[in-house]
């Protein structure tokens, strides 16, 4: 079943094509690595996926639904790029928020939230407020309310900047763990060794454009090649003999 | 609870707890507080009177301090969610954005009245401290009508938010509500004896900006008169309601129109 699915999309912010003509497709637990160099386009490929704003061209669609209707969001769980938080905030509060807003029982919220920051590893710090918390210490906040409300598809973007390495493991770890329950992950990187660890597929973008898309295997390929050769080939421009 | 009240609940706590971390609304309500109470017990020189113009005193502070603390408050409900992105997580979540925009006002509402309920329980005390006269109608119409401007200058200052800066828009809202607050009553009067565009324009005025004078009762208060009708009390609480209706519906559509 596709969770996902972009067919024909473009989208441009003036002169600009922020994403030309996409079509890609992400498989029920699967782990979808969505890979560019700044600027090329997988943000805003996020902000269709939830719904901020209409595509120019062609339909996104997430689970079967129009994203841009709160329903169909029930079931995404987002981490934006960088830790956009309320700073007046602490932990519990955000979760509570976030928790509301998903339409969650005090009682489920309470629950969630505790399993959860111990989870990230917040427990010390849940009861000061965010504007205290270091870099890292806010991706994991901001890994604490993706998963809240425990959705079927998460939307990852760039969620290893910031991360120490001992966050890092235990994160790709969580995202694994994710998969083995049927979860759904789609994440953008510039990180290509933490993709090549625990994608199933990999998309490379480039311009707005998806110039590669292939399972890790694919990869693998003749032993000859990995993950950052391709898509230094693909950068400069010689995809030649890639599907 | 339904899910929407969930959400309504959520983002009114939001707006409020902002209100109470952010400090500088604090201060206000305590300076308000500790400016009021001792003009309960301040009998200058004796003069007979003196004491009707503490009254008038005292509400002009109450007036101003609850206009500062709901434009305060409203005025900076969306700015900062655009400037530090917070929105993104905000809207990815289930909630349409008419519940945010909802949720937000009322929280801001519930903020803006609260203090508005402790600044009227003070000048009550005062009032029936100096005269005798505790808690009569004409301070819970008074009270009433207060609560209806705050409805209107939470609903304009909201929208606002939503297409200007913080600053912007405490400017033109500040200014608009003393200006209507001045000379909304006179404004007939002036669009008459202007010239053709200068009569158009305040022609314009006087149909678009909110008679926030309506909402006004200080005098009667000061000078003990009797109280309004409740019928007028009603209306002019209706009109209050109809027009932070309409900046509601705009500052809906301007949301639901506006590209992240």
């Amino acid at each position: 079943m596709e969770v996902v699915s972009l067919a024909g999309v473009s989208k441009a912010f003036g002169s600009v094509r922020a994403v030309n003509g996409l079509s890609l497709a992400v498989r029920e637990g699967e782990i979808l690595g969505f890979l560019g160099v700044n600027g090329a386009g997988k943000t805003t490929t996020i902000k269709l996926l939830l719904g901020f704003f209409p595509p120019d061209e062609g339909v996104v669609s997430v689970f079967g639904g129009d994203p841009r209707v709160a329903a169909t969001r029930r079931r995404i769980g987002y981490m934006p790029e960088t830790a956009y938080y309320y700073p007046y905030l602490n932990v519990r509060e955000l979760l509570a928020l976030y928790g509301g807003l998903c339409g969650m029982s005090a009682r489920e919220i309470r629950e969630r939230s505790e399993m959860l920051i111990e989870r990230v590893g917040l427990t010390d710090a849940a009861g000061r407020l965010l504007r205290t918390y270091s870099k890292g210490m806010l991706q994991r906040a901001g890994i604490a309310q993706a998963l809240l409300h425990d959705p079927d598809l998460l939307i990852l973007d760039e969620p290893f900047t910031g991360l120490d390495p001992l966050a890092r493991i235990q994160f790709r770890d969580l995202i694994l763990e994710l998969r083995r329950q049927g979860k759904t992950v789609f994440f953008s990187s510039h990180e290509l060794s933490e993709a090549e660890l625990i994608c199933d597929r990999v998309a490379i973008l480039k311009q707005g454009a998806q110039v590669w898309c292939g399972t890790m295997r694919e990869v693998a390929g003749d032993g000859q090649q990995n993950l950052e050769r391709i898509f230094l080939r693909i950068l400069k421009g010689d995809a030649g003999g890639m599907s | 609870m339904s899910r929407c009240v969930r959400q309504l609940w959520a983002l009114s706590v939001l707006s409020v707890l902002e209100l109470y971390r952010r400090k500088d609304l604090i201060v206000v309500f305590v300076l308000a507080s500790v400016i009021l109470l001792p003009l309960a017990f301040f009998a200058p020189f004796g003069v007979s009177g003196a004491g009707r113009y503490m009254n008038e005193v005292a509400l002009l502070l109450v007036w101003l301090f609850s206009a500062v603390i709901g434009l305060g408050v409203s005025a900076r409900l969306f700015p900062p969610e655009f400037e530090s992105r917070t929105v993104f997580p905000l809207l990815a979540k289930p909630v349409g954005r008419g519940t945010v925009l909802a949720g937000k006002y009322l929280g801001a509402l519930a903020a803006s009245l609260s203090a508005l309920a402790v600044f009227y329980l003070a000048y009550g005390v005062l009032a029936g401290v100096r005269q005798g006269v505790w808690f009569g109608v004409v301070l819970w119409q008074a009270f009433l009508l207060h609560a209806g401007f705050i409805v209107v200058l939470t609903a304009l200052g909201l929208l606002g938010s939503l297409v200007l800066t913080a600053s912007a828009n405490l400017t033109f809202c500040g200014l608009l509500t003393v200006g209507m607050l001045a000379f909304g009553q006179r404004l007939p009067a002036l669009a008459q004896a202007q010239p053709a565009p200068g009569r158009w324009v305040l022609g314009v005025i006087q149909w678009v900006a909110p008679h926030l004078e309506f909402f006004d009762l200080r005098q009667r208060l000061v000078h003990d008169w009797p109280p309004v009708g409740w019928g007028v009390c009603l209306m002019v609480l209706a009109y209050g309601m109809a027009y932070a209706g309409v900046c509601l519906a705009l500052a809906a559509w301007v949301l639901r129109r506006r590209r992240f």
